[in-house]
């Protein structure tokens, strides 16, 4: 044996990381406040090195532009636009989540629940409002639960990955719509017929989701819908046979089967819910717009995967943490545009660094690092433990 | 210490905000709004031109760029998302909003109704009212058929003799879009006032704008498979005229001068200023703004005569210097060529003629080299030998969808 | 005494998991030429400890010493350099390859001295262009043959049989060399694990558990080879935690209990009882009672069942048997042979090929588990990792509760009740027919609610909290913070919540401290008492014996016999479990095959 080969042996690794758990809900709370502090200093410095104001674009983002606008209720409508969409989609998402069925085909469900509800409203314009209404909803609601379950299907029958397959269905989804969106023909209800390049058509006034006017400012009803929905999927979880079921084959499918679930069909049910509501959130989305759109996701699909990730599934921190990075979207896009050397993409890059921040900030809390030679007495965590219960 | 820090960032937080309210008073100035397709950073391309025409404008206008133009870039055509950009601007205090892609129309259309008190224009388009909604778009058809012109005296220098003559022309879109079909039409048309019927322009659609691959590739097919000597194209980038020089071969650039990308290959290009509109429209607005401030009242009744001062939709060409080709690069042209395009661009500005007009140009070159244009009665074919008609405003505009004889889609 | 080198010398060494705490200030040494028995109750950290000496953890605080020298074991092959030789539980061989390739396989390429003849070969600074190119291509060459060597060898398989079969001899082992691991028996598999470890030139063995899946006859011969590489001067750590054997093969006891050492002892100076003491910490009543009941109506019978394993193969051959009401039948064998399938059968989580299985006379052969567990049949199955199966470990203990009755709440419509009288009319008969119609209605309507009860799982959460003494911070902790035993006083808790008539379990005492062990063994009693049957899988062959009115061996899936567990011995266990002994022939013990279930009773 070697001399070198032991000496070799004698450091201990310089970085390591342990897991911990029972951290105070108090500290963790700090450690995000922290975690965000140190993001906007960051970008703070970005910002100043290349000229901007820093208060006022901070003012604006943090605002989400209400600050010095001169439309500052039609900001909050804008805002609450695209904060619908975003909670519906990942609290959809979440239900397949805390299956750990990992349904990333959010873009593509929006996608179809989009496109199925459009050709309703396209297809049928002259139906009464409320009844086209609910139509559209459950038709584009229905229609991505159907392309949901293909994936879940697959996996049931065949132990396929269903985040390969999502994913590719996504592109599917996705390259349909701009087929749809570009194609002129006879055939193409979607598009406007008086426009001679290809647009998408404008819907009928019976298509339009209906307004709550509050004096200047008008509430989306989806608005109270996707609240609706956080309140009810939480009770689904906490109440219900189906989700009792959905939450044990998420943490042991040996034990479901044991305990004579049908754990099949439970992932088909699950997976079907979570699409119908990715779908559903399409349907409020274009029905909101009044029309169809190429980009008409605004990346939830994606963007609704972080989230949920951030939120830890529960479904009320899902409301709190698409709020907060709606804030970041639509607060950045408003201080962005007093800066010429602002443009989107670089809006999008001081999101990317404030998030990358929380999202390491949450490996952290995780994780405890151990650096050689520095290490801690392991403190008794199992008083934390008590303490928490 | 962790105290401390959560203090110090309550602190960062509280004040930022009060600075921001602070800043909200500044309502006295004429504001510009602008909602681009690509980033407004970009150095070349679309968005870039008309970014550039804006400030450009501005600057003219005594008007600065850094406190009074703001911009939403990046915005998918897509109706929502434009709206919403609208508001943004609206809120930061534009006072006119340019949008500058087909497919913010819609949302153009809807604000405009909204918001009686800000002026929308909006670039390509077809849709406008009486009060504060107008479009813009030019005559580039002009600056193609002088490009033509350009091309076809180079062709006929590269081989007097040749019995017939093949130009390439790599497009994005051809029928389906009077723009573009007009502007193919121009340029064959264009190329036979020197060459005559020996002529064919062979057109290959990309179906797609802003394909950089498949533009050079179709270029070099153009180039290898089908004989072409002269590429022109209607596409973003200049990657034909990069792959004509790389061949030793020729072309029309447009949007920008490619002499830059191509200087070996280049000729002239077909190029838009959009200052030139950008400047009328600022200035138009910013008079009804004007005299809302001397007079005041209700700002909508100021701004609802924009459509009036700006003189409703403008539609410029080569009269008004709004399209122009780019400067004859020395290298590549023929000696005669500037005083070919001289001559028909001085018929087209003094109006005396124009590309559609049923007239086809003829040349006589006087002993002193002089050239003399005259126009001849004519029929304006399809490729289909079939008489195309009368050619109208609205055809060119709107309505045109065949290409002219000698124009062949490979 | 002080002066001498330890082979192993471990000092506070502390490593958690978590908030789990596996083992805290560990102090444990290793004697030149000793056999080690380290020595505790399953769960108590002796795994983990011996696991940070062969690199597969590493420890959170503390030092470890080899021969007197510190090291840090960063990984297996730090260990292996240290020679340091594990042996798992879980055995690390490939089954398609013969024995001689499973050691083959590992052998360090050092052994044909590479490293060595290139650093002989090492350059001057002053040297020519012409010795420099030569010294190139000598070294080029030592490279090419050394390569050779090694691809040749991979293809000169007697050659290299012969090299193999000879060095087993020298270690005095006898293993065929060219029999393929998938053939071999258990201790075959574990003799080419330990020849394997040798050759590595090993000095320092551990071996984890080794007699847990061998025969009687086969730990003997064990033993032998221990003694044998003892004798050798190796030094030996042997992981176990059944007294007899620390009495029969080690110099010294180590002893830990929950994660701590406790002290070192030398074995012959010590008894049983003294060790049990030390390890459980208190006073140990050894004996597990098996009262008597005169139920006796068989309640679960089993004829001609054959089972198919994950692989496709007959898990389960052609078995009889059958449980009678107030009786704990016993299954022995060594792991492996079809416990689980036969588990999972009955329960109806596995596909049963042929045979029937009658339940109270009734047969359940493809009926859904969730009609299985309606008709009173609880299984609890403890796998290896205690979790897998009957638990989701991070849900709520109250949550585990209701696993198997949360489709019980109903919405408490009251059905429709009919008057009297008047039974002869027509308009009683439509009556009646609209009443029953309805009723079938409202049992619908009141078993489709979509609500489960928590409240009432609380309940039950919190009274076996209370029956079974669960350790808990509260009956909404995740059960994957409870600690092995509280786990499976839950699982099993639950199960007794259900009131099953029939209750199958499989190594329910696995992993548990031994006052744990004895609470169970009184749950499983009092259920027994109470005119349950009970088929109780096991490991432990003394457990059997004392806890079973009756023990049937399985081996490779086939019945090797029932016998009384009063009348028979360790030793014919142990003959059954490998197949030596077969009683199905002559034993009608247990058997009801083509017997009408009452006549049976005495069979």
């Amino acid at each position: 044996m070697a001399k070198s080969d032991i000496t070799a042996a004698k450091k201990a690794p310089f970085v390591r990381f342990v897991k911990r758990e029972g951290m105070k809900k108090r500290t963790v709370a700090l450690y995000y406040i922290c975690a965000v502090a140190a993001a906007l200093l960051i970008g703070a410095v970005i910002l100043a090195c290349i000229g901007v104001n820093v208060f006022d674009y901070f003012g604006k983002m943090l605002t989400v532009g209400i600050a010095g606008s001169a439309l500052p209720l039609r900001q909050i409508e804008n805002y609450l636009n695209s904060f619908v969409p975003l909670v519906i989609t990942t609290i959809g998402l979440s239900l397949a989540f805390k299956m750990k069925f990992w349904n990333i085909g959010g873009e593509g469900q929006f996608i179809v629940g989009a496109i199925v509800s459009s050709a309703i409203a396209f297809g049928c314009p002259d139906l009464p409002a409320w009844f086209l209404l609910l139509l559209m909803f459950f038709g584009g609601g229905i229609c991505a639960g159907l392309y949901g379950l293909i994936t879940a299907i697959f996996k049931v029958k065949f132990g396929t990955s269903e985040t390969l397959l999502t994913l590719m269905l996504n592109y599917v989804a996705l390259y349909f719509l701009a087929f749809l969106g570009n194609t002129q023909g006879e055939w193409n209800i979607f598009l406007n017929p008086e426009s001679v390049r290809p647009i998408f058509g404008k819907f009928g006034e019976n298509a339009v989701m209906p307004v709550i006017p509050l004096g200047g400012f008008s509430l989306n009803i989806t608005v109270i819908v996707a609240i609706l929905i956080v309140v009810l999927v939480w009770l689904y979880y906490g109440k219900t046979k189906h989700g009792y079921e959905l939450l044990v084959v998420g943490d042991s499918p040996n034990t479901a089967r044991y305990a004579g679930m049908n754990v099949g069909k439970i992932i088909l049910r699950t997976v079907f819910f979570s699409a119908f509501l990715v779908g559903l959130a399409g349907a409020f989305r274009v029905s909101s717009m009044g029309t169809l759109s190429e980009s008409v996701t605004n990346d939830v699909g994606w963007t609704g995967v972080v989230v949920a990730w951030l939120a830890k599934l529960n479904p009320f921190g899902i409301l709190l943490v698409s709020a907060l990075i709606n804030v970041l979207q639509i607060g950045s896009q408003a201080a962005a545009t007093s800066y010429m050397q602002i443009d989107a993409n670089f809006a999008d890059l001081l999101q990317g660094i404030i998030l990358f921040i929380v999202l390491a900030c949450d490996f952290f809390i995780r994780f405890r690092v151990i650096i050689r030679g520095r290490e801690e007495k392991p403190k008794n965590e199992g008083k934390a433990e008590k303490e928490e219960g | 210490m962790k105290k401390i820090l959560a203090l110090g960032l309550a602190a960062t937080l509280s004040a930022a905000g009060v600075a921001a309210f602070a800043g909200c008073g500044a309502e006295d100035e004429f504001v510009v709004g602008a909602i681009y397709i690509n980033s407004q950073t970009d150095t070349a391309g679309y968005t870039y031109a008309h970014h550039n025409g804006i400030t450009k404008a501005m600057e003219q206008l005594k008007l600065d760029a850094k406190t009074q133009l703001k911009i939403v870039d990046n915005v998918a055509e897509d109706t929502e998302t434009v709206k919403k950009a609208v508001d943004t601007l609206v809120g930061q205090g534009a006072d006119i909003v340019f949008g500058i892609s087909f497919g913010y129309i819609d949302a153009l259309e809807e604000k405009a109704t909204e918001y009686k008190d800000i002026a929308f224009s909006h670039a390509t388009g077809y849709k406008s009212n009486d009060k504060n909604f107008n479009n813009y778009f030019g005559r580039i058809y002009q600056a193609r058929y002088l490009a033509g012109v350009v091309s076809g005296l180079k062709a006929k220098a590269l081989d007097a003799n040749a019995s017939s003559y093949n130009l390439g022309y790599v497009s994005a879109y051809t029928t389906e879009y009077a723009e573009t079909c007009s502007g193919i039409n121009a340029y064959a048309l264009g190329v036979q006032s020197i060459l005559g019927d020996s002529v064919t322009v062979k057109v290959k659609k990309l179906g797609e704008w802003g394909n950089e691959t498949n533009e050079k590739a179709y270029a070099e097919d153009l180039l290898t498979n089908h004989g072409c000597n002269i590429i022109a194209q209607h596409c973003d980038s200049a990657q034909p005229q990069i792959a004509a020089a790389a061949a030793n071969k020729f072309g029309c650039g447009y949007n920008s001068d490619m002499t830059k990308d191509a200087p070996k290959g280049h000729l002239t290009a077909p190029i838009w200023n959009w200052d030139v509109y950008y400047n009328k429209a600022i200035s138009a607005a910013k008079k009804n703004f004007d005299e809302y401030k001397a007079q005041g009242g209700n700002k909508a009744d100021y701004m609802g005569k924009y459509v009036e001062t700006v003189g409703g939709n403008y539609y410029g060409g080569l009269k008004e210097g709004f399209v122009d080709i780019s400067a004859l690069n020395a290298a590549t042209v023929t000696e005669d060529a500037q005083k070919y395009v001289d001559a028909v661009k001085a018929l087209i500005v003094a109006g005396t003629w124009d590309v559609f007009s049923g007239k086809a140009l003829t040349y006589t070159v006087g002993e002193n080299g002089a050239i003399t244009v005259t126009p001849v009665d004519s029929v304006l074919t399809k490729n289909d030998n079939t008489p195309a008609g009368a050619v109208t405003d609205a055809v060119i505009t709107g309505s045109m969808d065949y290409l002219v004889k000698g124009v062949t889609e490979v | 005494m002080s002066n001498e080198t330890y082979a192993i010398q471990l000092n506070n060494i502390t490593k958690t998991f978590g908030s789990v705490v596996a083992n805290k200030n560990v102090n444990l040494s290793l004697k030149q030429g000793e056999i080690l028995a380290l020595l505790g109750e399953n769960g108590s950290g002796k795994t983990t400890l011996m696991n940070m000496l062969s690199g597969i953890y590493q420890p959170d605080a503390g030092s470890i010493t080899v021969n007197g020298e510190p090291v840090f074991i960063h990984s297996p092959e730090d260990s292996k350099r240290l020679g340091i030789g594990m042996i798992h539980q879980h055995f690390k061989l490939v089954d398609v390859y013969s024995a001689a390739d499973n050691i083959w396989m590992g052998m360090p390429a050092v052994k044909y001295g590479l490293k060595e003849k290139l650093s002989a070969e090492k350059g001057n600074a002053g040297e020519t262009f012409s010795v420099k190119s030569k010294r190139f291509f000598k070294k080029a060459g030592i490279v090419f043959r050394a390569a050779f060597f090694r691809i040749s060898n991979a293809f000169l398989k007697k050659k290299r049989y012969a090299e193999i079969g000879e060095i087993c001899k020298r270690f005095g082992f006898e293993i065929d060399p060219a029999k393929k691991v998938y053939n071999m028996a258990v201790s075959e598999k574990q003799t080419v694990e330990i020849v394997k470890v040798l050759l590595f030139g090993a000095k320092i063995i551990i071996l984890d558990e080794p007699t847990a899946v061998l025969t009687v006859q086969e730990i003997e011969k064990l033993f032998a080879v221990l003694r044998r590489m003892k004798e050798e001067g190796h030094s030996v750590i042997i992981i176990t935690h059944k007294l007899n054997e620390v009495k029969a093969i080690s110099d010294r006891v180590a002893i830990m209990r929950k994660g701590e050492y406790i002290t070192t002892v030398n074995t012959a100076e010590t008894t049983e009882q003294e060790l049990t003491d030390l390890m459980v910490g208190r006073k140990v009543d050894l004996n597990i009672e098996r009262p008597v009941t005169d139920f006796d109506r068989p309640l679960l019978e089993i004829r001609d069942l054959t089972v198919k394993n994950d692989e496709g193969a007959n898990a389960i051959d052609g078995v009889n048997f059958y449980i009678r009401g107030g009786e704990i039948l016993g299954v022995a064998g060594i792991a492996g042979c079809g416990q689980k399938e036969l588990c999972e059968a009955i329960a109806g989580l596995r596909k049963i090929e042929s045979g029937v299985i009658a339940h109270k006379g009734e047969n359940i052969v493809g009926l859904s588990p969730d009609k299985i567990i309606e008709k009173g049949i609880s299984m609890s199955f403890i796998p290896e990792d205690r979790l897998g199966m009957g638990l989701a470990p991070s849900m709520s203990v109250t949550d585990n509760m209701m696993l198997k009755n949360y489709r019980e709440r109903k919405y408490r419509v009251p059905f429709l009740k009919l008057k009297e009288g008047n039974e002869g009319k027509k308009s009683f008969r439509l009556k009646r027919g609209f009443v029953g119609f309805a009723n079938k209605a409202i049992a619908a309507f009141n078993a489709s609610c979509p609500i489960v009860d928590r409240k009432k799982a609380r309940a039950s959460a919190e009274q076996i909290i209370r029956d079974l003494e669960i350790v808990t911070p509260s009956s909404e902790t995740p059960v994957r913070r409870l600690s092995g035993g509280n786990v499976q006083k839950v699982l099993l808790g639950r199960e007794m919540l259900t009131q099953p008539n029939v209750v199958v379990t499989a190594y329910p005492v696995r992993g548990l401290d031994i006052n744990s062990s004895y609470a169970i063994y009184r749950i499983l009693n009092e259920q027994k008492q109470n005119g349950v049957g009970i088929l109780f899988v096991g490991e432990d062959l003394d457990v059997l014996l004392a806890l079973c009115d009756k023990i049937m061996v399985l081996c490779h899936g086939k019945l090797m016999g029932v016998v009384h567990a009063h009348k028979t011995s360790k030793e014919q266990l142990g003959l059954m479990m490998t197949g030596s002994l077969d009683l199905s022939g002559e034993a009608k013990m247990g058997f009801a095959k083509d017997s009408v279930l009452e006549e049976a009773q005495h069979g």
